[in-house]
């Protein structure tokens, strides 16, 4: 105490005693009368009493509870209890980046925590105090300079902010293990961290080192597999196709019955679990990885900031200088303000209104294209190749603005939040393989047009000697006993007289068409240079177009031997003495008169005779018929890989397979042969790494493998050879079935045009001309304004001289 | 007699363990014999070297013929690629393969040696293994059938998984046990060794371990 108010305090009390002598007095005598009548005494006596009680009774007491404290913990209170419950069998996860440094120097982790034993890290600071980065990230201090609202990137983890996990390399070895701030090891031989967990604290240990994900490169990682097509179509295979109808069903009840097996089992699962916070906390987690990279590196930017004092505001002085500095900056940015104000919206309203446009042309002819009769009728792109091809092409044209809008929002956020990547994949894909359909176009149409009365004359010359002369050498030969087969004289001339008669006056039409064709395929020529497709699926139609009499013949033939299969089948059952009942669907007993009986089977030897000789002219038929619908299938395939292959998916797979995600994997590390942490005296821990799977070929090619499996479904069928034996009409399948292959990256219902123009126009001035101000802007002040406020649209200079003001506000705030 | 029995007979299997932690278990069943014994060991790295040298003869004669059917135009005596085309090819190994080479049809060779180059990449053994990560999930994989490929994995997530249990269904002419995971939300049932279809004694160690081992809360529940 210093002397002057210590020579103040006694001066005070000598003072107050001189004063107030009375009370002095007062208390002198209260302390004699206490003194005379043993109050001192009695009190000394109570306090020996008491002493001997509490060292009798109340320490043994106390010994005993801290004792049975140490024992049984359990019984001490409800927070104590839930410790030691997950001290017992706890497991510890940390999830910690491979790329995390490795070596000896101490660092503090950051990161999320996901449950009390459950952690995240998402990046390892060194060089800086513990106590500091907790106060930079209350304050806000790490998240400085980030190219986006750092809440989004948050809100997608899951967390408001993030958090001090606990130190790594700590120059002190900690006392005890604490969940809330972990301690971990490095070492630069060893990629994984050794957690501080003593073996006594009857913990376990999972340490999962992941890669992080680039999101620039558009890596990411994902649960499941990443779906190419697009799945907005519903399942009604089979409506527009009576044949497919039985199979359908069949599906629906294997469907069915399989549901019920699951119920089952449902119910016959004895124990079930209520999933832990752990087990749920796994598709957040997959977030958290993807996030990472962009955490990790706006964090990494801003370390410097953390302890050192935050600028103050700028003086006027300084924001002279640096105003004068700034003065080129300025220039640069008046002819950029012409440019983007003044020339640059003109153009862009141009182009909106030449897609606009595009898209209305577009629209009348895909109405065309998509018109019926009636509901249940067959538009023209259901008919022909073309028309269908054309249907895809302008379809993609009308989605491709959509696709490129949604591509380029994901620009205004982080770049790991985008869901967008498979949109990505399917744009570039078609592009690319519109790109590719028109070069491959290219060189076959300028072959075409060079040379177009050779391929004229070559297709006249190969459709007359098939289609023609072919067949009919064919029928001339069948009316003659083919093969030494007896046929039936008369009717086989009858009816090969009737074909030839047909075929004669369809080769007369073939004539007048004649001198058109070398003019019809120029024209083929000249529409591939629309692409390769269009070429083909010309073809395909003029093929139907060409082949149409072997069409009619077919079904002519297969009609006439269905009828009399038919009644050659009724006309045995007579043969037998029976009749089919058609009320109750059976065969019944029936006793004919003779005169049926003899008719009846006088005609059912004729007719069984006759047989052969229809049945040939049938078979001759179907197999041509069977013939080109093979050609055109084969067609179809060349459309559908033209159109569809996954050309860009199956580049990224060799590029970078991390692009493509199929799933997870989880690779344990054998701590008996791998380089890993020594673990003495430690709990048992496994090293675990996650890895994301590449998509494998069988799910990239998965709607081809769709495909076939719905050609073998309809033509392989017994109930397909059923009707070819028979002469029932075998129904062509369905286009609409056969290429939702290729619409399968083609939205279910188009955007109109008023959707579209509305999307073009609001997003016109914000990313297409705002975005790239920004982006001018951004970089000039990110090197001398050090704020991390949103900057939007034009910042005026006025604007400009705020934002810095605040930003002087806001340091001296922190 | 005894050397056909053991052909036909199919290959034994082993478990294989692995436990770093009560949380972490891997079950690892494999067809992969063990060297143990020295010549046994010796015949191994034997088979290794062999196959080597097999992959790189039939390499070497598809390169030769290939040399010797289109030899490099132009300055033959120059360049880097022409002088190593000389060296190894005028070495004595060089000259035996230029004369087999020669002798060989192109019809004969290129399937011959594919063969020889797929046989070569063949592994010979299957291996399955199911990682079962307590608080994540369960992992299935399969070994590829050639060393070219990685094994295929299936993860399945802890709060999709609605049981473990093991039945026995028909195969062929013989009723097997198998292991199965009934994943939820979906039709068909996971089969855990697949292809391997080990002992119903495998069986009941592996499901024990993963019920014991997947669920981390429930340590004293009745299975």
């Amino acid at each position: 105490m210093h002397s002057f108010s210590i020579v103040t305090l006694g001066i005070f009390i000598a003072g107050y005693t001189t004063a107030r002598w009375d009370l002095v007095t007062r208390l002198y005598e209260l302390a004699i009368f206490a003194w005379d009548h043993g109050v001192v005494t009695r009190a000394a006596k109570g306090f020996v009493i008491l002493s001997i009680f509490f060292f009798l009774f109340i320490l043994p007491i106390e010994r005993i509870a801290a004792q049975e404290t140490f024992l049984h913990p359990r019984t001490a209170g409800a927070e104590e209890h839930y410790v030691d419950m997950v001290m017992n069998n706890g497991l510890m996860r940390i999830f910690w980046p491979s790329d995390a440094p490795t070596g000896p120097h101490p660092g503090v982790m950051v990161g999320w925590r996901n449950s009390e034993l459950d952690v995240f890290v998402v990046a390892v600071l060194q060089g800086v105090e513990l106590r500091n980065v907790e106060n930079a990230l209350r304050v806000g201090t790490l998240y400085r300079h980030s190219p986006h609202p750092i809440s989004h990137i948050f809100e997608r983890c899951g967390h408001t902010s993030l958090q001090v996990l606990g130190s790594v390399n700590p120059q002190s070895p900690p006392e005890r293990f604490n969940p809330a701030l972990l301690v971990t090891y490095t070492n630069a031989s060893s990629r994984f961290p050794r957690l501080y967990c003593p073996y006594d604290s009857n913990m376990t240990v999972q340490v999962i080192l992941f890669d992080r994900p680039h999101p620039t490169r558009m890596q990411y990682l994902s649960l499941s597999p990443i779906s190419l097509a697009l799945g907005d179509k519903l399942e009604n295979v089979g409506k527009w196709d009576p044949a497919f109808e039985g199979i359908e069903v069949e599906e629906a009840e294997e469907r069915e019955r399989k549901k019920k097996l699951v119920e089952k089992l449902r119910l016959h699962t004895v124990v079930m679990h209520p999933p832990s916070q752990k087990e749920l906390s796994l598709p957040k987690i997959i977030d958290q990885v993807n996030c990472s990279f962009e955490i990790d590196a706006v964090i990494q930017k801003n370390v410097g900031l953390i302890g050192t004092r935050l600028r103050r505001a700028l003086s006027v002085s300084e924001r002279v200088v640096e105003s004068a500095n700034d003065l080129w900056d300025y220039v640069l940015l008046g002819l950029w303000y012409i440019g983007t104000v003044w020339v640059y919206p003109v153009i862009a309203k141009l182009f909106v209104l030449g897609l606009i446009a595009h898209r209305v042309a577009g629209e009348m002819i895909l109405r065309v294209l998509d018109w019926r009769i009636s509901p249940d009728a067959a538009a023209l792109k259901d008919v022909s190749a073309t028309a269908q091809q054309v249907d895809i092409r302008l379809q993609q044209f009308c989605y491709w603005p959509i696709q490129y809008l949604t591509l380029r929002k994901r620009k205004g956020n982080w770049e790991s939040i985008t869901n967008s990547h498979p949109e990505y994949i399917r744009f570039y894909n078609s592009l690319w393989l519109v790109a590719n359909d028109v070069i491959i176009g290219i060189a076959l149409g300028s072959y075409i047009i060079e040379n177009s009365v050779f391929v004229a004359s070559q297709v006249d010359k190969i459709f007359n000697t098939w289609s023609i002369e072919g067949l009919r050498r064919m029928i001339s030969w069948l009316m003659e006993w083919p093969g030494g087969l007896k046929l039936n004289t008369e009717l086989a001339e009858f009816l090969g007289d009737l074909f030839l008669w047909v075929i004669d006056h369809w080769a007369g039409c073939m004539a007048t068409l004649r001198p058109f064709l070398p003019g019809i395929i120029h024209f083929i020529g000249f529409s591939s240079f629309a692409g390769a497709t269009m070429p083909i699926s010309l073809f395909s139609d003029l093929v139907s177009l060409l082949t149409l009499h072997i069409y009619s013949f077919y079904i002519a033939s297969a009609r006439i031997f269905n009828w009399q299969l038919t009644i050659i089948i009724s006309l045995f059952h007579l043969f037998r003495g029976k009749k089919r009942n058609v009320l109750r669907n059976r065969i019944d007993s029936c006793d004919y008169d003779l005169d049926q009986l003899l008719l009846g089977t006088i005609l059912f030897t004729l007719l069984f005779f006759l047989l052969p000789t229809v049945c040939v002219f049938y078979l001759t038929f179907a197999s041509a018929r069977m013939a080109i619908i093979s050609l055109k299938a084969a067609l179809d395939t060349m459309l559908a890989c033209l159109n569809h292959f996954p050309l860009f998916a199956l580049m990224l797979r060799i590029k970078d397979s991390r692009r493509l995600p199929g799933g997870i994997r989880f690779d344990l590390q054998d701590t008996r042969s791998a380089r890993l942490p020594e673990q003495s005296h430690s709990a048992p821990t496994s090293y675990i790494i996650l890895k994301s799977i590449p998509l494998p070929l069988r799910a990239m090619f998965n709607e081809y493998f769709e495909l076939g499996n719905r050609l073998r479904k309809h033509y392989l069928s017994p109930g397909v050879f059923l009707c070819l034996v028979t002469g029932r009409f075998v129904p062509p399948i369905h286009r609409k079935n056969l290429y939702s292959l290729q619409y399968s990256m083609l939205p279910a219902r188009r955007a109109g045009i008023f959707e579209l123009w509305t999307k073009l126009t609001e997003q016109g001035p914000g990313p297409t001309g705002g975005a790239s101000t920004m982006n001018g802007y951004g970089g000039m002040t990110g090197k001398k304004a050090n704020n991390g406020l949103p900057r939007r649209g034009h910042v005026g200079h006025t604007k400009n001289w705020g934002v810095r003001g605040k930003d002087g506000f806001l340091g001296i705030q922190t | 007699m005894q050397i056909f029995a053991r052909i036909t007979s199919p290959a034994t299997q082993s478990l294989t363990t692995y436990r770093p932690t009560p949380s972490t278990i891997s079950f690892t069943v494999s067809t992969r014999p063990v060297p143990r014994t020295l010549p046994a060991r010796l015949l191994f790295y034997l088979s290794i070297l062999v196959r080597i040298i097999l992959g790189i003869l039939a390499l070497a004669l598809l390169w030769a013929k290939w040399r010797i059917t289109f030899p490099i135009e132009g300055d033959i005596s120059k360049g880097v690629r022409a002088e190593l085309t000389t060296w190894v090819l005028g070495s004595s190994a060089g000259q035996a393969a230029t004369r087999i080479s020669t002798r060989l049809q192109w019809r004969l060779l290129i399937p011959g040696a594919l063969g020889v180059l797929w046989g070569v990449c063949r592994r010979g053994y299957t291996e399955e293994s199911l990682l079962v990560l307590s608080g994540l999930g369960i992992q299935t994989s399969t070994s590829s059938p050639t060393y070219l490929s990685t094994a295929t994995t299936r993860f399945i997530p802890t709060t999709s998984i609605q049981d473990i249990f093991i039945h026995e269904a028909f195969k062929g002419f013989e009723v097997r046990f198998y292991l199965a995971i009934v994943v939820q939300g979906e039709e068909d049932v996971v089969v855990v060794f697949p292809n391997l279809l080990p002992r119903r004694r495998i069986l009941e160690e592996v499901w024990r371990g993963a019920r014991a081992c997947l669920h981390e809360l429930q340590p004293k529940s009745k299975f």
